[in-house]
This record gives C-alpha cells, structure tokens and sequence, in this order.
C-alpha cells in the first residue's frame, strides 16, 4: 500500500516543480554503414536510423504515459561522422549532415547529436574534412549537432585544433548571422568527452558503444529547488551539510525516475540500456532552473562570490544521490550551467552580475563548461581560440569533462541581446576582456603536453 | 478448522482490538489477517479467523456483541467464501489519482468508469478537507488493471469523467512510486 505522501509528493513534483526526463537518446552506431560510395553511405545511415528508431518518439511516449512522466526530448546519438565517413570530403561530409537531419526530421525527433571528430593528438583525414564542414553543415541542417574533443587529460590540448575550432565558430556564425550565429549553439568543444552523452550539442555514440544503446538524461532543477525552499521554510537553521542531504535524496528521486523510464524504452526497442545521465539541465522556463538555486541557498545571484562554493556541493551531492539510484550513470552527469538556457543565469548576466571570468571559475567545478555563451560579434577567432585553451586546461587539470559553447553574435556587441529560441533561449551579450590580443599566443600551435598525475597541487 | 470474517465499527478509543482479540482468543480463534484504519473519529477493522469446526459462529457474535456493546461497537460476522467466485484477471497495478474541489458523486463517478473497464479496486483513499489547497481535496484509487484493457480507451474515458467532474486525474503505473520513494 503506497502512502499518502508518496503519492502526492510524486504529484506535486511532475505538476508544480518540473519533474519530467529531459530525454531518451538512442545511440545508433553507423560503423556498418561505411562505404566509399557517398550516395549508398547515405543510404545505410538513413536505413539504419530508421530501422532502430522509427519508433522512438511512439515508444517514449507511451512509457512516458505509462508512468505520468513526460519524455520532453527524444534524440538519436551516432558515431562520430569523422571516422565512420573518413574518405569523403567537407563537401560530401556536409551533404551526409543533411542526410542525417532529414532522417531526423523524419522519425520526428529534434536534435541529432555525432557530427564529431575526437583530435586532441592530432588529425585524421575525416577529421579535417569533418571540421572544414561543420559551419555549413549546421547553417543548412536544422537539427544536427557537431562536437569536437581538442584535448585529454592523457594527450594534453591540441592546440592547432583548439585554433582551428576558434575559426570554426566564427564562420559558424557568419553563415547564420540573420539567426544570431545560432549554427555555434549546436556546436560543442570538448575536453575529456564521455562517449555515452545523451544530452546535446555533445551527444555522441562513442567507439567502445554497443551496436544501439539508450542513454537518458534526467533533469530537475525545479524539484531541487522547490525540496530546500521547503526544507529552509520549515527549518531555518539548517546547514550546509544538511542541505546536501537534502540535494542528494532529491537527486536519488529524479535519477530513480529517468532509470525507469530508460529501461523500459530499451526493453521495448530491443536494445541495451547504457546509462543515466544525473545531470541537472534548465530549460527556459520559470522554475526550471540552476541559477535559481543559488538563490534558494542564500545568495543574491549566481555569480556572486559564494557561487563556486556552493555550485561545487550542488554538483557532489547530485552525483552523491543519483549515484546511489542507479549503478549506470554516465554522460556528463552535474550541474548545467547554460547561460542562454536558464532564465535565472541569463537574467544575472544581464544584470551585470555575472562574469564571463566567473563562470570559467564555476566551470572548474560543474559538469560541463562555457557553455550557451553569448559574445560580440567582433569577437576574434584567435580571442575565441584562447578563451576555449583555458576551459580544456581547467578540464584536462582536473581530469574531467569541459567544453565551450560559445556563440560570437554576429553585428552586435557586449549588452546587446542574442535570441536563439525554443529550449536554447536568449540572452545578454557578454563582455570579453582584451579582445584580439591572443594572436601570438594561439599562432604558436603544438600541443601542450599531458599533465603529471601525481604531484596533484 | 473453518474462517470467519467479522467487521467491528464505531467511535475510536484505546481498547477496541484488545478487546475484539480477546474474545477471539477465548473463543480458540486463531486471527489470520487484520487491517483496520480510523476515518475521522470512526475506527473500522476487518479481522479474518480461523475457528474450531466444533465452535458456532452464533456463539461467537453473540459474545462479541454483547460484549462490545458498551464500548459502542457494531459487529457483523460471516463465513469466509472460499476462493472460486470471482477470479482476477492477469492484471498491473496503477495508481489513480485525482485532485480537485468537493462535490456529490465525485466517487461513484470515477469509480463508475472503473467498473465499467472491469477494473478492480484494491486500495481507496479519499480525503476532502475543503479550502484553497488543492492537496486537501484528493482520491488515491490503487487499482488493478486487467493487461487486456484498451488503456487509451480507458485514459480518455477517466479524463472525460473527471473533466465533468471538474476534477484534474492523472494514471500512473504503481512502480514509478516504488522507483522514487523507495530503496
């Protein structure tokens, strides 16, 4: 016999908080579909795709009914394009990426994640062509999504690719100028990328994947949120320590819920189930947010002093809880951090209150990085290559996952708005400091050598 | 060795199931499953016993009557029906839920659609307090829902009842509330 309690605190959850699973991404590998004939390739890519998720979005759905959990996202993840299509060239490699974003669009799901190359010690031949691509892969596609990995803690950072993506994104942004750069909003740059993502720009299938996998993604912000303000309204004089526990029980619920529904879309697709992503991931909507947390934990606004602090417990204790919920968790699992993407961030930006140089700072101890970044227009490449060099160092440093995802807005400057749209969002302009100076630092190319493991201060 | 049911009903106060398991006990009665629950100020129990064949069921109501009477206590007791009348279906367990203001015929409207989806009750709570929190006016059905129910048909017809009703109903598999609230 259930509880009253269990019952309706499981309802207040999903009506007034948010609780929902922010997606099922399947993972498709497209290792088989390797041909050197373009036209048959992308016939296997498309066959393929089609034969393992046409009935995705139906099948998340009728779970998602099932247990009165919304699947809000459905997205397919695949091998990186720059190996499995590694004879074609950047002009064949962005007809493939419109392959790939017709066959989305087709099976109805809105975001297709693995136009990627993992470089951090050196090129392939794909991986050239793959990069040249990306900004007319994603100006023309709608629904595709490219990611780069530049650096390692075992390879150290690639410089030359880390340049080189630098470049990327301004011509990313240049060939979607009328739509304020929104091409970059699907690009990510990555250190230490994990290969079972399920979350976008950076899902990919990654080489050590099984043939088909579903990987989710759990969200819940809002329930966090709402579980310390009840916490604190009860009993005001709880601690930090307290706090934590409550963060960590509320994560266990949240990760309990994306491992059921991930399952049971497995099971009925005939395919693995892989992990559970436990990150915390905001959308723009009232009280579906990080920044707001911060609040809720005392301070006036993320990016006061205090933030890192207090985003390094809330990201522990999320790994702490969800940990305990699931044996498979994987991705990216943490906070998110998107500016675009959550109002509360975005708003502090706006304000003034929140530093470019802080969230590098806060990115040292959250799950991902830069990421949802609006910039001037005038922004250089060199200038974009350098703020990108110093994520992957705070990454490969710390031996964990960072990346940049930066949108440099093409015609305007520092306090103008960029309007992205849907779950991307909108957001200030941000300041960058010493803009253009970096030429000399960034020309120098090479790659910065692996760290030492031990010596760890 | 034969069963008997025997329902016990009236104001609660320490006492009632001591008293109920006393009189079983001197009648040899061996208690097998109880439940009971306290509605506001009324305590209800449901004790199944099994007794000696020699013992009469009259002689046992008789005592319980007259010796719950002054405690304000009603009882009714009958033979257990032996397994066989009625078979459930293969079935899963969903949680129904509604939430939403007091009104005549909030239950026999819901559970209408139920019955007429052949769908078993196993667990209700219903609880209506009045006032603006609308956690305060809520029905908890756990129910049984045979695997050969058209569930689409189902949902609507439950969705098209409480919008009748002015009621908000959600359906749920029972296992999302193991998932989240237990280890």
């Amino acid at each position: 016999m259930l509880s009253d309690r269990e019952v309706l605190s499981t309802l207040a959850m999903l009506k007034n908080e948010h609780l929902d699973v922010r997606t099922v991404t399947l993972g498709i590998s497209l290792f088989d579909c390797a041909s050197h004939d373009l036209q048959v390739f992308q016939q296997n890519v498309r066959d393929k795709i089609m034969r393992l998720a046409g009935e995705l979005v139906e099948v998340c759905n009728e779970v998602g009914d099932r247990y009165g959990i919304p699947v809000v996202n459905k997205r397919i993840a695949v091998s990186p394009i720059a190996v499995a299509a590694c004879s074609f060239s950047a002009e064949q490699m962005v007809a493939i990426a419109k392959t790939l974003d017709a066959t989305a669009r087709a099976i109805q799901i809105d975001f297709i994640g693995g136009f990627s190359a993992l470089v951090e010690k050196g090129f392939t031949r794909g991986d050239h062509a793959l990069i040249e691509a990306i900004p007319a892969a994603l100006a023309d596609t709608e629904r595709v999504c490219a990611s780069v990995n530049v650096a390692s803690t075992r390879a150290g950072i690639n410089m030359d690719a880390v340049y080189l993506m630098g470049k990327t994104i301004k011509r990313a942004a240049e060939l979607s100028a009328t739509a304020d750069g929104i091409a970059c909003a699907k690009l990510c740059v990555f250190a230490n990328i994990p290969q079972d993502i399920p979350f976008m720009a950076g899902a990919y299938l990654g080489v050590g994947e099984p043939d088909a996998v579903i990987n989710v993604g759990v969200s819940g912000p809002g329930v966090v949120k709402k579980a310390i303000d009840r916490a604190r309204a009860k009993d005001p004089r709880l601690d930090l320590g307290r706090l934590s526990e409550i963060i960590k029980r509320t994560a266990f619920k949240v990760t309990r819920v994306g491992e059921l529904i991930g399952r049971q879309v497995a099971q009925k697709l005939g395919v693995p189930f892989g992990v559970v992503d436990l990150s915390l991931a905001p959308t723009p909507n009232v009280g579906d947010s990080v920044g707001e947390i911060f609040q809720s934990l005392g301070l006036s606004s993320i990016g006061a002093p205090g933030s890192t602090a207090l985003l390094a417990l809330l990201n522990d204790a999320v790994k702490k809880g969800g940990s305990f919920a699931s044996s498979y968790v994987g991705g990216l699992s943490g906070a998110f951090i998107p500016v675009s993407e959550d109002l509360n961030i975005a708003a502090a930006v706006s304000r003034g209150e929140l530093s470019l140089e802080k969230l590098e700072a806060m990115t040292s101890v959250c799950s991902v990085g830069l990421d949802m970044i609006a910039l001037p227009g005038d922004t250089t490449a060199e200038t974009i290559a350098a703020i990108i060099a110093d994520e992957m160092a705070i990454g490969v440093i710390n031996k964990k996952t960072t990346a940049a995802r930066l949108i440099p807005v093409p015609g305007k400057k520092a306090g103008e708005r960029a309007y992205f749209g849907g779950l991307l969002g909108e957001a200030g302009i941000m300041k960058v400091a010493q803009n253009g100076v970096q030429s000399d630092f960034i020309s120098l190319g090479g790659r910065i050598p692996a760290p030492v493991q031990s010596l760890i201060n | 060795m034969k069963k008997v049911v025997i329902s016990v009903l009236g104001y609660d106060r320490p006492g009632i199931v001591a008293a109920v398991s006393r009189i079983l006990f001197e009648h040899q009665c061996n208690i097998e499953d109880v439940s009971q629950t306290i509605l506001q100020t009324e305590f209800a129990g449901v004790f199944i016993a099994a007794m000696p064949d020699q013992n009469r069921e009259e002689d046992l109501l008789a005592s319980l009557q007259s010796e719950l009477r002054e405690l304000g206590l009603s009882v009714h007791l009958k033979p257990v029906t032996p397994p066989g009348e009625w078979t459930a279906p293969v079935s899963e367990p969903f949680v129904i839920t509604t939430i939403g203001p007091d009104r005549l015929g909030l239950v026999a409207g819901m559970t209408e659609v139920m019955y007429r989806f052949g769908i078993n009750i196993a667990n209700l709570k219903a609880l209506f307090r009045g006032g603006p929190n609308p956690l305060d006016n809520v029905m908890i059905y756990e129910v049984d829902v045979p695997v050969a129910t058209d569930q689409a048909a189902f949902r609507a017809a439950l969705a098209e009842r409480a919008r009748e009703l002015g009621l908000d109903v959600s359906v749920q598999h029972r296992d999302i509330f193991e998932a989240i609230h237990r280890v």
